[in-house]
């Protein structure tokens, strides 16, 4: 009787593990944050023809690109410009910064990095 | 069969029961911030109100914080928060023997690095400016602090990671065991990840968007402090944001990049912008003379050292992986 709660209990536990270790590797879904709210995210792996999309707060108009794969700010109106210098979102560690826009793009997902100085 | 009962206690164990993640990102002091606590919710919350109400004393640009009210009239009475910073500064400034200075404002400013309208001084402007910077002749007595004619404060190089050590320790208070707080770059390991793994923080390559590598740690800050990371050119020349206290000019010390780990925020981000200043061999001397911090070095040429401390702990990626890494040993 014992045994066969126990193993059912293994089954569901190994079942679950497995399911946690052997789905796809993600970091193809982008999600996008204004002032510390998360406003779109997008599925990179589903996306077939290039899509343009644009995030507008009070403090400014972010353009954004994204292709199959991979996303970018393609153009904005902040002072500095440096989300539109970044260029193509590639490390899910390393997130877009728009600090005018208080805006962030970041890739979600499991990687083996946690996080990221420098 | 107890073999069995045990395994799937060790799965069922393994498999869930973490506390949540909380999360929030804050912009302030000119950077992002990412707060994750697995705990409850209220120490996060806590944690972005003091990241704000550092802020509010610590900047050297607002005009009523503690820091421009001093600059404004030479002295004065700071809060008790930011005199325990301010004393703890002076003592980083000491032990780096002035290669970090408090007090290097004046030329900062000069150089345009606080507004963005970068321009390079004259000899006799930076010569007269130098005269001002001096981090030995400010006094801190309670919680005044006097400063000699002319000479501004500035804690932006010690600031994020004091407010790092500030919120781990709310943190803990609020029975957080495992939580990971990067104030833009400024990194704090709070416990081990929720899996009982140490956490990974990678390390960005002074060279290209690529990574030089990755530490693990656990209860550790990690700061890197590099030239890259903000600079402006004129005529083909090169000048970067860390100012040398003792030349007046962007630190040339031979160093693409620094990356200070070790228990105590505030001591990891004042020693990241210190070893720069200070270079290869002063830095090495620093690390024999003293305890509680490892560092990762890049040479200008591109050479990786790490302190023996790190030795077992630093993985080397992208274009280094290969590479060969130099330690740097104690005796």
């Amino acid at each position: 009787m014992w045994i066969i709660i126990i193993l059912i209990i293994l089954l569901i536990s190994l079942a679950a593990a497995a399911f946690l270790w052997l789905r796809p590797a993600t970091g193809e879904r982008a999600e996008i944050w204004v002032d510390g709210e998360l406003v779109r995210s997008v599925d990179l792996s589903k996306i077939q023809e290039p899509e343009r999309f644009t995030v507008e707060t009070d403090r400014g108009v972010n353009v954004i690109l994204a292709e199959p794969g991979r996303i970018r700010v393609e153009s904005a109106d902040c002072p500095d410009k440096v989300c539109v210098d970044a260029g193509w979102l590639s490390d899910s560690a390393a997130p877009i910064v728009c600090l005018p826009h208080r805006l962030v793009i970041r890739l979600s997902g499991d990687a083996s990095l946690d996080t990221e100085v420098g | 069969m107890r073999r069995a009962f045990a395994l799937a206690l060790a799965v069922i164990a393994l498999s869930g029961c973490a506390p949540r993640a909380q999360s929030s990102t804050v912009f302030a002091m000119d950077t992002v911030m990412e707060l994750t606590a697995y705990g409850p919710r209220q120490a996060v919350d806590g944690a972005v109100s003091l990241i704000h109400e550092a802020e509010d004393r610590l900047s050297v640009t607002a005009e009523d914080s503690d820091i421009a009210r001093v600059n404004g009239s030479g002295g004065g009475e700071v809060d008790g928060d930011t005199a325990s910073l301010l004393k703890r500064a002076l003592e980083l400034c000491k032990l780096t023997d002035g290669a970090l200075d408090i007090t290097v404002y004046p030329l900062v400013r000069a150089w345009g690095f606080t507004t963005g309208a970068y321009r390079v001084p004259g000899e006799e402007e930076i010569g007269s400016l130098l005269e001002k910077v001096d981090y030995s002749a400010v006094t801190l007595e309670g919680n005044t602090v006097t400063l000699p004619e002319g000479a501004l404060l500035d804690l932006g190089a010690v600031a994020k990671g004091w407010v790092s050590d500030r919120i781990a320790a709310g943190f803990r208070e609020a029975g957080v065991r495992s939580g990971l707080i990067n104030l833009g770059g400024n990194v704090m390991a709070l416990g081990k990840k929720p899996d009982g793994s140490d956490w990974s923080v990678g390390i960005r390559d002074p060279f290209s968007e690529g990574l030089l590598g990755a530490v693990s740690v656990r209860d550790s800050a990690v700061v890197t402090s590099g030239g890259y990371q903000r600079y402006f050119e004129e005529n083909g020349v090169r000048y970067c944001h860390i100012i040398d206290p003792r030349t007046g000019r962007p630190a040339d010390s031979g160093l693409a990049s620094v990356t200070v780990v070790g228990a105590e925020g505030v001591l990891c981000d004042g020693l990241s912008t210190a070893v720069y200043v200070m270079g290869l061999e002063a830095a090495s001397q620093l690390w024999r003379e003293n305890s509680g911090f490892e560092l990762v070095l890049v040479t200008d040429g591109g050479e990786v050292l790490v302190t023996e401390g790190l030795e077992d702990v630093f993985k080397p990626m992208d274009v280094y992986k290969d590479g060969e890494i130099r330690v740097i040993r104690r005796d």
